[in-house]
């Protein structure tokens, strides 16, 4: 098979973001991103966890230890929305490990630019197209997406020009 | 139409484990035949191979972009369309 574009993998990643939305049953924002992680899917039971952290190195990365459930490791003084989006984008690395993850063959398709799939991912999942384009029939205008999805601003703006692009 | 089905396909798998299943044992088209894609693409997909349920996605995502894409014509001028003199000077024209 020809390798995989960006375009592509923006695709893939666009689906799984709204799997998970569409197994959440979000009707408005803010999507409980951290409600998913603790009380995950039955397949994903021995993956899914999030763990507080002191750190001053990272706002949260995921790790698998031995014998036990995979977790989000999470700096305890995060803003909210940082901690939103942190949590967004560790969950794919959560979901490409996972065994589920593994049999689909998210390993080989992601894992090479993991860094950029997951700011993605973690955007389409707290901004999830539907609920964006029912943002934008109310009125809604860029400098309010924020706000109304509990996003980081350059975040909020980065998903609104990508909305914009995907019309 | 096809594309809406392949998305909805593909984030179903993230959360389904049915469609995996059915993948892994060769039966992708008693899943695909729930869903509303064009009896064309159906059958193309149904015979698609791939190692993985990711690659069978990508792969379904390419023949589905190429099936939905508007087919592009090729403009060519006319051929009479140099003969027409359409104001041209004869040194423009040598030129």
């Amino acid at each position: 098979m020809n390798p995989i574009t960006r375009d592509e993998r923006r695709w893939f990643l666009r689906c799984l973001a709204f799997g998970l939305y569409e197994y959440l049953g979000a009707v408005a924002p803010p999507i409980p991103v951290e409600g998913l992680l603790k009380h995950p899917p039955a397949l994903y039971q021995d993956d899914f966890g999030v763990v507080d952290m002191y750190s001053t190195l990272w706002d949260a990365t995921f790790a698998r230890p031995p014998n036990r459930p995979g977790s989000v490791f999470v700096r305890i003084d995060l803003p909210p929305d940082e901690r939103r989006l942190a949590l967004a984008r560790e969950l794919l690395s959560a979901l490409i490990t996972s065994r589920h993850g593994r049999a689909i063959g998210l390993v080989e398709f992601l894992m090479p630019d993991l860094k950029e799939s997951g700011e993605y991912f973690a955007r389409h999942l707290l901004a999830p197209e539907p609920l964006l384009e029912a943002y934008r029939r109310r009125g809604g205008e860029e400098e309010g997406v924020a706000e109304a999805f509990g996003l980081p601003d350059a975040s909020a703006r980065l998903r609104w020009k990508e909305s914009a692009a995907l019309l | 139409m096809s594309m809406q089905a392949l998305n909805r396909l593909v984030a179903r798998s993230i959360i389904d484990p049915s469609v995996l299943q059915a993948f892994g044992a060769g039966r992708i088209s008693d899943v695909l035949a729930d869903l509303n894609f064009s009896s064309d693409i159906r059958r193309s997909l149904s015979g698609l191979q791939a190692e993985s349920w990711s690659e069978f996605a990508v792969q379904a995502y390419r023949m589905v972009q190429a099936a939905e894409q508007p087919v592009v014509r090729i403009q060519l001028p006319s051929p009479v369309e140099g003969l027409l003199n359409e104001g041209r000077t004869d040194q423009e024209q040598v030129a």
